[in-house]
C-alpha cells in the first residue's frame, strides 16, 4: 500500500506539474504541444548539470560527510537549472507562435523532434553512450530522503502515513506540489493571472483594455516551458534514477491529456494526474502486484494501458470540456 | 452647446489612414465639443470604425494630429486613450465570456495589493456607478449567461469605471430592441448633459435625428461635412451619406401566392450553448410566389431555425415538409434537392475561401452527371457553367472563374453565392441576412433579385435583422422571440413600433393567430 | 487566359519552392553551426574534424570514404545514391500520408503507429504463408509473388485501420486528432511488441539476430529489383521506389482531378461550408485518415518486403523515424504529392549524410535529426517566409497591381465593401480571412 501510494505519487506529481505547464500556455492562448520535447530537454539539462557538478567535486565533501541538507540544495539547484533552460527552450515556440504567428501545432512538433535529436546528439558527444547517467552513484544514494537520512533507524516501524511522507521520498516531489499550489493561486487570485486568462479567451478584448497580449503570451509560454523543463528533470530524477536518454515515452502528451481531462482547472488536474499516475504505476510495476501478475496477461498490455485509458477518458470527456476560446489562434495586433 | 465659444474637447485634424490597397480615412477632420452628442454617419465601409480606432489608439494614422483640449496628444495604444479619458463601446463587445461581470469591468484597471486582486473596493465603486445611472447588472453573473442588452451595460460600466469623459459608441443599437434603443438614447443624453462628450457612430438616421446635436458624414473614406441636426433632415443626410438620391423603397407588385412549398409543424431545435431549446415548437407555411420574413432581435432562435430547416443541426421534434415530402430527418444533401440556402455567414458557410470561384460555384453540384465522369471532375463543364453564372449575375473578380474566392470583395462574394443559389432553381429559397455588411448598391441589386425570383414563382423565406429590409421586402412578417413565433404581421398594416413590441416580447398573438394560417 | 493561368501557378509554386529551399538552407546552416560549437567546446574534436563534419553534412551523398592519407574523398557513389532511393520510398509514403491528411485539415502525427501496424501485418503475412520456394518452411505451395501481394495488402489494410481510429474519434467525439494519434502510436508500439513476443517469426537461424524478425527473403518473398541493382550496384534499392512514385502520382490525380479529392479538400479548407453543401465532413475525416493510414502502412510494406530489411521487434519504447519524418517531407513539399517525391529524396539524402558522419567522423547521425527538426520548425512559418517573398515582389509590381485592382473595384455598382472587409472595422465576422484578402487581393 505504501509502495502503491508512493509510486503513484512519483508519476502523478511530474504529470501534474507538466499539465499545469500546459494550462499556463493554453490559458494565455498558445497550444504547447512541445511539452514532451521540453521535458526531454529539461531532463537532459538537469542530469547533465548534476553530472558536471559532480565532476567538479563541489558536493563530494557533503556526500562523504553525509550532509544531506547540502545534497538537497544540490537537487534544488539542478531543478532550477532545468527549469531555466526549459524556459529558454520554450522561447523557440513563443517566438514562432507569437511573433511569427506560425502554426502552433507544427511549431510544437518541431520542438518535439528537435529535443530528442539534440539531446541524443549531445549525449553521444559528451558521454559516448546512449544514456546519460550521473558521474557517480545514483539518485537513490545522493538525493533520496530515507529514514536513515533523517537519523531514524531504518528498522523502526513508523506510522504508515509518516512512512509514506518521509521514507524513500524526494524533496523534488514536495517542491512540485508547493509550486503547483502557488501557481494555481497566481492564476486565479492575482492581476497577472486575470490578465493571462483574458488573453486566452479573448485577446482582442484584452488588447482593447491596454493589456499587452504578446507579452502575456510570452509569459504564459515561458512559465510553461520552465514547468515542463522542471517536470522533465523531476521525472528523470524520481523514476529513472537521474538518467536521461532522450525519451520520456509520451509522458508530455499524457500531461496534455490530463490537462484536457482536468478541464484546464488546477484542482481537477491534480485529481486527473493521480488517476493517470496510478495507471503509470501499474504499467511500471505490474509484476510486483500479485493480483495482476497472476492474471497472466502480457506485460505489454499493462504498458499500453495508460495510453488506452487516455484515449477512452478523452472520448468521454471531450464533449464537456471547454478549452480556452482563443487557444491556437495567432493574435495579430493589426486585426482588431 | 450653451457656450458661445465652441469648446472642443477632442479634435481630430486631417487624419489619413491607409491599409494595403485602400485609403480608409482620407484627410478627415472631426471636432467634438464638451457636453455634446456628436454623430458619425456613414455606410458600411465608409471609414467610421477606422477613424474611431485611430482615436482609441488601435491604429496609428499616416497623417494628421489629434488634440485634446487644444493640446496635441499622441495615442499609441488603448492605455493612452484611457489615460486621456477616452472610452469606447465596441460594436462587437470586447468581453471575456467566461469571466464574471465584475472581472470584466475591472480587467485592465484592477486595484491590487502586492499583485493580489482587491475586488471588494472595485465592487463598491461599480455598485455606486450602476446605482447613479440606473445601469442594473448582476456583478457575479458570467457574461455568457446574460442578455445582449445587459452585456452592453457592462461595456458602458467599463467606461464609467475608468472615469472616462469622452465616450465612443460604435453602432450600439444594432443588437437592441426599439424599446432598449430608446432607453440607451436617454442614457446617452444624460451623460452629455452631465458634461461628458459622446461620439455616436451609426447609419440609422432616426436615432441620429433624435439624440445627436451635430453630425459628421463620411463617405468612402472622405469627410463630406459636419451639420447641426436641427438644420437638416433625414433625406439630405441620406443623400450626403450615399452621394446620390436613394430609393428607400423596394418596388414590387402585389404577391400572388399559390401552393404551399414549405410546411413547418412544431419544429423544435435544441440549443448548442444553453439548456433550453433554441427553437421551440415553431409552425408556419411558406407558399410559392411570396416572401415571408422572419423578424426578430439577433439571438432569438432565427439561426437555429435555419439550421433546423437545412439540416445543419438536428431537430429534436416536429416535422418539416418541403414540396410534399417529409424531410424532418433527411440529410443536408437530400434537403438541398428542393431548397436553396443563402447562408448567414458567407465566410463560414457560404464559400470555401481558398477555392477558386468555379470550384465554389459547383459546391453542391459537383456530383451531378454533367460535372463528373466516373468520379473524375469534368473541368471544362465546370468552367463553362461558372463563366455563364459570372456573366449572368455580373460577379466581378480579378481573374474570372479561377479567382480565389478569398481575394474577392465582400459584395461580389455575396453575389457569387446568390448566383449559385438562385441558379440551382429550387422551389424554396432561404435567404439569411442576404445584405449584411453590404453597401446600398449591392443591397438594391440583391433585393431586386429576390423579388424577381418571387415573381418567377419561388417561395422565399427571408431572415433579417434589419427592420427596414423586413418592412420593405416581405409579403408577410413572422416575429420570433425566444425561440417562438409570437406574431404574424402584414407589412402594409403595421409599423416599426408595433414590430418592436413583438420583437421585445412585450406583445404576442395567441397561438392560432401566429400560426400564419 | 490559359497562359496567364499557368504563369500564375508558376508564380505561387515558385514561391513555395523558394520558401522550402530557404528552410532547407537555414536548417543545414544551423546544423553546421552546432557542429562548429560542439567542435570548439570538445577538446577531442579539432578544427579539422569540424571542417569534415560540415563537408559531410552538405556533401555526404558523394562521400567515398577516406584515402590513404586519411583525408575525406568525394566522388560519384552509386551505393549511396541507390541507398538514398531505397530509403526514400518509406518516406515518400509517410510523406503522402501526412500530406493527404493535411489537405483535409488534419495533422497526422500518427504515421509512426500506422507504419508500425503496417510493418507487423506485412511481416506476419509474408512470413506465415509458406511459399513454394521458402527456406523457412517445407512443402509450401503458394507462389511467392502471391504472398508478396497479400503481404503488401495486409500492410496497407493494417495502416488504414490504425489511421481510421483517430479519424473516427475526431469525427464523432471531437477529440483532438494529434492527441489521439499520439496515443495510438504508443498503443501500436506495445501491441506490435506483444504480437511478436514469443512468436515463431523471430530470427533463430542467425546468431546475434535474436531481437529481429526474419527477413522476408527467408520465405522467398522480396520486391523485384527491376534492374535497379545493375544501375546502383552494392545498394539496397529495388522496385519499391517505382511503386512509391506511381502511388504518389495516383494520389496527385486523386486529389486534383476527382470528386473525392474535391470533397476532401473542401472539408480541409472549410468544414462548415462543406457541411453546408451536403458533403459529409465526418465521413471525409475518417476516409482521409484511413487513406493516410493506408499510405503509411504501404510505406512499411514496401520497406520490409525488400527482402533484406530486418525488423527489431521489441519496439515498445520507440517509434519508427520513418513515420515522424513524413511530417517534414510533407511540410517541405507544401503537401503536394509530386513535391513529396523530391522532398523525400532530400530527407533520405540527409540520412545518408548522417551515416557518413557516424562512419567517418566523431560526430553522429543525430545531427541530421536536428537539421530535420530545424526544417520542420521553419516550415511552421513557411507562410511568413512566403509572404516575405510576396511583399518583396510586390514592390516591383506595384503600379501594375494597383491598376489591376482599380479596374476591378471601379465598376459603377459602387461595390465598395472591400474597404470594409480589408481593415478590421469590426463589421466582418472573419477578420482572419479579411486581412488575407487584402494581401492576396493585390496579387
Amino acid at each position: 500500500m505504501v509502495d502503491l501510494i508512493q509510486k503513484t505519487l512519483l508519476y502523478a506529481v511530474p504529470l501534474m506539474i507538466v499539465a499545469l505547464a500546459g494550462v499556463f500556455a493554453e490559458r494565455s492562448g498558445i497550444i504547447n504541444l512541445a511539452l514532451e520535447g521540453i521535458m526531454i530537454f529539461g531532463a537532459f539539462v538537469g542530469v547533465w548539470f548534476v553530472r558536471v557538478v559532480q565532476e567538479w567535486g563541489w558536493f563530494a565533501e557533503a556526500k562523504a560527510n553525509g550532509d544531506w541538507l547540502a545534497l538537497q540544495g544540490f537537487e534544488l539547484l539542478a531543478m532550477l537549472v532545468s527549469a531555466i533552460l526549459g524556459a529558454v527552450f520554450s522561447l523557440l515556440l513563443s517566438f514562432a507562435s507569437v511573433n511569427l504567428k506560425a502554426d502552433q501545432t507544427i511549431g510544437g512538433t518541431a520542438l518535439n523532434l528537435m529535443a530528442p535529436a539534440l539531446v541524443l546528439f549531445l549525449i553521444r558527444i559528451l558521454a559516448n553512450q546512449s544514456t546519460l547517467y550521473m558521474a557517480e552513484g545514483d539518485a537513490a544514494s545522493w538525493f533520496m530522503i530515507k529514514k536513515s537520512t533523517l537519523g531514524i533507524d531504518s528498522s523502526t516501524e513508523l506510522n504508515p502515513i509518516l512512512e509514506i511522507l518521509i521514507n524513500k521520498v524526494y524533496l523534488a516531489t514536495y517542491v512540485c506540489i508547493l509550486l503547483f499550489v502557488i501557481l494555481s493561486i497566481l492564476l486565479y487570485k492575482t492581476r497577472f493571472g486575470l490578465r493571462l486568462r483574458s488573453c486566452g479567451e479573448n485577446p482582442q478584448a484584452a488588447d482593447s483594455l491596454g493589456i499587452n497580449v504578446y507579452r502575456m503570451r510570452y509569459a504564459g509560454t515561458t512559465i510553461s516551458g520552465a514547468l515542463a523543463g522542471l517536470g522533465g528533470f523531476v521525472y528523470a530524477l524520481t523514476t529513472a534514477g537521474c538518467s536521461a536518454n532522450g525519451d520520456v515515452a509520451g509522458f508530455g502528451f499524457l500531461a496534455l491529456a490530463v490537462m484536457i481531462f482536468g478541464n484546464w482547472k488546477p484542482l481537477n488536474i491534480a485529481g486527473a494526474a493521480l488517476l493517470f499516475g496510478l495507471f503509470k504505476y501499474i504499467a511500471a510495476s505490474y509484476s510486483s502486484i500479485e493480483v495482476l501478475s497472476n492474471l497472466g496477461i502480457s506485460s505489454y498490455f499493462y504498458r499500453l494501458l495508460p495510453y488506452l485509458v487516455t484515449l477512452i477518458v478523452l472520448a468521454f470527456t471531450s464533449k464537456k470540456s471547454r478549452a480556452p476560446k482563443a487557444e491556437g489562434i495567432p493574435y495579430d495586433k493589426g486585426q482588431r | 452647446m450653451k457656450t458661445v465659444q465652441p469648446d472642443n474637447v477632442i479634435e481630430m485634424l486631417h487624419i489619413t489612414k491607409e491599409f494595403p490597397g485602400i485609403i480608409a480615412n482620407d484627410d478627415i477632420t472631426l471636432q467634438l465639443r464638451r457636453g455634446e452628442v456628436h454623430a458619425l454617419l456613414g455606410e458600411n465601409g465608409a471609414g467610421k470604425s477606422t477613424l474611431m480606432s485611430v482615436l482609441f489608439g488601435l491604429y496609428q494614422p499616416e497623417k494628421g494630429v489629434i488634440k485634446k483640449n487644444g493640446q496635441e496628444v499622441k495615442i499609441n495604444d488603448p492605455n493612452d486613450a484611457t489615460a486621456l479619458g477616452i472610452g469606447m463601446v465596441h460594436q462587437h463587445f470586447k468581453l471575456i465570456e467566461v469571466f464574471t461581470v465584475l472581472d470584466n469591468i475591472i480587467l485592465g484597471a484592477e486595484t491590487t495589493k502586492l499583485g493580489f486582486l482587491q475586488k471588494k473596493e472595485a465592487r463598491k465603486k461599480v455598485e455606486a456607478i450602476s446605482e447613479k445611472y440606473g445601469l442594473k447588472v448582476d456583478l457575479d453573473a458570467r457574461v455568457e449567461d446574460i442578455t445582449v442588452g445587459m452585456q452592453q451595460r457592462v461595456e458602458i460600466l467599463k467606461m464609467l469605471y475608468r472615469d472616462n469623459e469622452i465616450l465612443i459608441f460604435d453602432e450600439p443599437t444594432a443588437v437592441l430592441t426599439p424599446q432598449e434603443i430608446d432607453e440607451l438614447l436617454v442614457t446617452m443624453r444624460a451623460f452629455a448633459d452631465e458634461g461628458k462628450s459622446i461620439l455616436f457612430i451609426s447609419h440609422k438616421l432616426n436615432e441620429i435625428m433624435t439624440v445627436a446635436d451635430r453630425v459628421t458624414v463620411l463617405r468612402k473614406g472622405k469627410c463630406i461635412g459636419t451639420v447641426n441636426t436641427k438644420d437638416t433632415d433625414k433625406q439630405s443626410l441620406s443623400n450626403m451619406m450615399v452621394g446620390r438620391p436613394v430609393q428607400l423603397e423596394v418596388v414590387k407588385d402585389e404577391a400572388k401566392p399559390t401552393d404551399t412549398v414549405l410546411h413547418v409543424e412544431n419544429l423544435t431545435v435544441p440549443s448548442t450553448t444553453h439548456k433550453r431549446n433554441a427553437v421551440n415548437g415553431v409552425s408556419f407555411d411558406v407558399r410559392a410566389g411570396e416572401i415571408v420574413c422572419i423578424a426578430g432581435i439577433d439571438g432569438n432562435g432565427q439561426s437555429e431555425l435555419v439550421y433546423g430547416l437545412t439540416g445543419l443541426e438536428k431537430s429534436s421534434g416536429g416535422t418539416v415538409t418541403l414540396c410534399g415530402k417529409d424531410i424532418s430527418h433527411a440529410t443536408i444533401r437530400q434537403r438541398g434537392e428542393n431548397m436553396s440556402h443563402i447562408p448567414e455567414d458567407r465566410h463560414k458557410h457560404g464559400l470555401i475561401l481558398d477555392f477558386t470561384l468555379e470550384q465554389n460555384m459547383v459546391l453542391q453540384r459537383f456530383q451531378e452527371p454533367q460535372f463528373q465522369h466516373f468520379g473524375f471532375i469534368n473541368a471544362p463543364a465546370v468552367r463553362e457553367y461558372s463563366d455563364r453564372l459570372i456573366e449572368q449575375y455580373d460577379v466581378r473578380s480579378g481573374q474570372g472563374s479561377i479567382t480565389t474566392a478569398r481575394s474577392m470583395s465582400g459584395g461580389n462574394q455575396q453575389k457569387a453565392i446568390i448566383a449559385r443559389e438562385l441558379d440551382r432553381d429550387k422551389p424554396l429559397i432561404m435567404a439569411v441576412q442576404p445584405t449584411r455588411g453590404l453597401d446600398v448598391g449591392a443591397i438594391e441589386y440583391i433585393h431586386g433579385q429576390l423579388v424577381a425570383a418571387r415573381d418567377r414563382g419561388h417561395a422565399i423565406l427571408l431572415i433579417s435583422l434589419e427592420l427596414d429590409e423586413v418592412m420593405s421586402l416581405s409579403d408577410r412578417i413572422l416575429v420570433m422571440y425566444e425561440g417562438e413565433i409570437v406574431g404574424e404581421l402584414d407589412p402594409k398594416k403595421t409599423d416599426v413600433q408595433e414590430l418592436g413590441l413583438y420583437m421585445a416580447g412585450a406583445k404576442r398573438q395567441s397561438g392560432k393567430e401566429a400560426r400564419g394560417a | 487566359m490559359k497562359e496567364r493561368l499557368s504563369k500564375l501557378y508558376a508564380k505561387d509554386g515558385t514561391k513555395t519552392v523558394l520558401s522550402s529551399i530557404i528552410s532547407i538552407i537555414i536548417g543545414m546552416v544551423v546544423g553546421s553551426i552546432i557542429i562548429v560549437i560542439v567542435g570548439a567546446c570538445t577538446s577531442s574534436l579539432g578544427i579539422n574534424s569540424v571542417g569534415e563534419g560540415i563537408q559531410l553534412v552538405f556533401g555526404g551523398l558523394f562521400s567515398t570514404g577516406r584515402d590513404a592519407a586519411g583525408n575525406l574523398t568525394f566522388g560519384f557513389n552509386s551505393t549511396n545514391l541507390g541507398n538514398m532511393l531505397f530509403r526514400a520510398f518509406p518516406l515518400i509514403m509517410t510523406g503522402l500520408s501526412v500530406a493527404i491528411a493535411q489537405k483535409t485539415g488534419l495533422f497526422n502525427i500518427g504515421a509512426p503507429g500506422q507504419y508500425l501496424m503496417g510493418t507487423a501485418a506485412t511481416l506476419y503475412v509474408a512470413l506465415s504463408i509458406p511459399t513454394s520456394t521458402s527456406t523457412l518452411y517445407e512443402g509450401g505451395t503458394v507462389p511467392s509473388w502471391l504472398v508478396w501481394v497479400l503481404a503488401f495488402l495486409a500492410g496497407m489494410l493494417a495502416g488504414a485501420i490504425w489511421g481510421a481510429i483517430p479519424g473516427l474519434v475526431k469525427a464523432y467525439l471531437n477529440i483532438n486528432e494529434v492527441l489521439a494519434c499520439i496515443m495510438c502510436n504508443w498503443i501500436a508500439a506495445n501491441l506490435v511488441t506483444w504480437v511478436f513476443d514469443g512468436s515463431a517469426l523471430r530470427n533463430t537461424l542467425e546468431s546475434g539476430k535474436t531481437g529481429y524478425i526474419y527477413k522476408t527473403s527467408y520465405n522467398d518473398v522480396a520486391t523485384a529489383k527491376l534492374g535497379l541493382d545493375k544501375i546502383f550496384p552494392d545498394s539496397q534499392v529495388n522496385g519499391g521506389i517505382v511503386i512509391a512514385i506511381v502511388i504518389a502520382i495516383l494520389i496527385y490525380i486523386l486529389m486534383s482531378k476527382t470528386t473525392l479529392g474535391y470533397q476532401l479538400k473542401a472539408c480541409g479548407s472549410n468544414r462548415h461550408a462543406a457541411r453546408y453543401a451536403g458533403i459529409s465532413d465526418k465521413r471525409n475525416i475518417v476516409l482521409s485518415m484511413a487513406i493516410a493510414g493506408a499510405l503509411a502502412g504501404t510505406g512499411a510494406a514496401l520497406y520490409y518486403l525488400s527482402g533484406n530489411t530486418e525488423f527489431f521487434w521489441s519496439t515498445y519504447q520507440s517509434l519508427p523515424d520513418a513515420g515522424f519524418n513524413g511530417i517534414p517531407v510533407a511540410l517541405l513539399a507544401a503537401n503536394n504529392p509530386i513535391g513529396v517525391i523530391f522532398t523525400a529524396m532530400f530527407m533520405s539524402m540527409l540520412d545518408i549524410c548522417g551515416l557518413q558522419l557516424t562512419n567517418l567522423t566523431a560526430y553522429n547521425e543525430y545531427i541530421t535529426d536536428v537539421i530535420i527538426a530545424v526544417i520542420v520548425y521553419l516550415s511552421a512559418f513557411s507562410l511568413v517566409i512566403k509572404q516575405m517573398l510576396t511583399t518583396r515582389k510586390k514592390h516591383k509590381d506595384e503600379p501594375a497591381a494597383a491598376a489591376a485592382s482599380a479596374s476591378d473595384a471601379a465598376p459603377p455598382t459602387g461595390d465598395d465593401t472591400e474597404p470594409d472587409a480589408a481593415p478590421p472595422t469590426g463589421d466582418d465576422t472573419e477578420p482572419e480571412a479579411a486581412v488575407q484578402q487584402t494581401v492576396k487581393g493585390d496579387d
